[in-house]
């Protein structure tokens, strides 16, 4: 590569950077919402998932070490996103257990958002599979 | 998902040769009535920046292999999955999962490095001083309450106007399509973002009186030869982009290049709160629908949460 063509590669790195500087554009400021100095992680089973705009909202049940549950909210982005890529509404089973990796809400109740959304074996929810990326998703099967 | 993947690569192509060989015309459809023919869904969605980044101040257009570069570094740099330090705000506001974001791959087909075309350099231009004072006012009107109720939310947040659906309409993250519909005396435009549908009466009528402000403006359409010309003023004070004011003139100008390009240009005219006129250029391409209701208010639980935070927050200082 010639020098003009590391210079322009080089610049393009510092664009990255910008990129990566830039906030990032949800419908609301996330950051008022939730508490970078709380941060969760939870293992959970969901129990109910709200498709709804402009947030889609996750619940799931969180088992603690004494026996008690607790009942979680996580916020994902918008659902038509997922809908434009074959995901459907029965795409994350009632009863699927999942990870969320994130922050808890600012107002101390049991909200978080979902920062990271993986399955129990760290495969991101929603990809990695030719079908929806849910567990027994009939597009995974092999034919 | 294989069938969207094919669909997709079929787009791809179809957009590869939109541009007809030399000696070739293409010839815009026409509707029954005769006007040229922009019915269908669009998206404008594109990895290329609104403003030419400084890094790139010399350089206005790329090439083939620098494009490439860029789409995959911008992919890298955007990419939500990354996390950006634990317990940062940063971390926070990247907000989730990549898989939630729909934001284009592709840079324009110009290969410019800016959405913005003019000024030249490629940014928008200065405030003037009175668009720096109403600037500095809202700044201030953030931070002395930047939540003891909803309305001091941005409008995005209480599901009234997002700042880049229009008009004018420029791609954000994702819902970065639309669904344009002709009679002959209207267009109107149903945009994924939030919720509207722009209804843009054709014609010589005269614009609202003054008197009459409205979140979207008001709009005129008319005919120049194959390209839609809507023109918008009677925007509010409150209506902000890019740190425009009430008296913002916007004109449009959709034409249709291909079977599936349109091009989608406008011009900010706004004498009080810029230095001088600007445009951009944002092609448009076209997509497969459905295009999906965003009913921003159907369970908008963030509102709520961080009004809720931020009570919250005031008890903390307060108990100290």
């Amino acid at each position: 590569m010639n020098l003009m063509g590391t210079k322009i590669i080089v610049a393009l790195v510092g664009v990255g950077m910008l990129c990566a500087a830039a906030s990032v554009r949800a419908h609301h400021a996330f950051a008022a919402e939730f508490d970078a100095q709380k941060p969760i992680k939870l293992e959970g089973t969901v129990t109910k998932v709200e498709w709804i705009n402009p947030h889609a909202w996750i619940h799931i049940d969180v088992k603690r070490p004494d026996g008690t549950v607790e009942q979680w909210m996580i916020e994902g982005g918008t659902p038509n996103t997922l809908f434009r890529r074959g995901v459907t509404k029965t795409s994350l089973p009632i009863g699927t257990v999942i990870v969320v990796d994130g922050y808890k809400a600012k107002d101390g109740t049991l909200k978080g958002n979902g920062r990271d959304l993986t399955f129990k074996d760290g495969r991101k929810l929603f990809i990695g599979s030719t079908g929806t990326g849910a567990p027994n998703d009939p597009a995974d099967t092999p034919r | 998902m294989k069938g969207t993947l094919a669909t997709g690569l079929l787009l791809i192509a179809l957009a590869a040769a939109a541009v007809p060989a030399a000696g070739q015309k293409w010839t815009a459809p026409q509707t029954p009535w005769g006007h040229p023919d922009l019915q269908g869904l669009w998206t404008n969605a594109t990895v290329t920046p609104f403003e030419r980044p400084a890094e790139l101040a010399d350089k206005p257009v790329l090439t083939e292999q620098e494009a490439a570069e860029f789409e995959k570094r911008f992919a890298q740099a955007r990419d939500a999955d990354r996390r950006v330090g634990a317990g940062t705000d940063a971390d926070v506001a990247l907000a989730y999962n990549q898989f939630w974001y729909d934001r284009g791959t592709k840079v324009v087909g110009s290969r410019r490095t800016s959405l913005v075309m003019d000024p030249p350099d490629g940014k928008v231009p200065a405030l003037t001083a009175e668009g720096q004072k109403l600037a500095d006012a809202r700044a201030a009107a953030r931070r002395q309450s930047p939540a003891d109720g909803p309305e001091d939310r941005p409008l995005a947040e209480r599901c009234i106007l997002w700042p880049t659906a229009g008009p004018p309409m420029i791609p954000v993250g994702y819902n970065n399509n639309y669904q344009i519909f002709q009679t002959p005396d209207h267009v109107a435009i149903l945009i994924e973002m939030i919720h509207d549908v722009r209804i843009i009466p054709l014609g010589a009528q005269p614009h609202a009186s003054p008197g009459i402000r409205q979140w979207l403006g008001d709009s005129r359409g008319r005919w120049e030869g194959n390209t839609l010309v809507v023109t918008t003023t009677n925007f509010t004070n409150k209506t902000n982009f890019r740190g425009s004011d009430a008296n913002l003139r916007l004109t449009e100008r959709f034409t249709r290049v291909s079977a599936d390009t349109l091009n989608y240009e406008f011009t900010v005219d706004n004498p009080t709160a810029f230095t001088r006129p600007w445009t951009a250029a944002v092609p448009m391409t076209r997509t497969e629908g459905p295009l999906f209701e965003y009913a921003c208010h159907e369970g908008n639980y963030g509102m709520t949460n961080l009004l809720k935070g931020a009570r919250a927050a005031e008890q903390v200082t307060e108990g100290r």
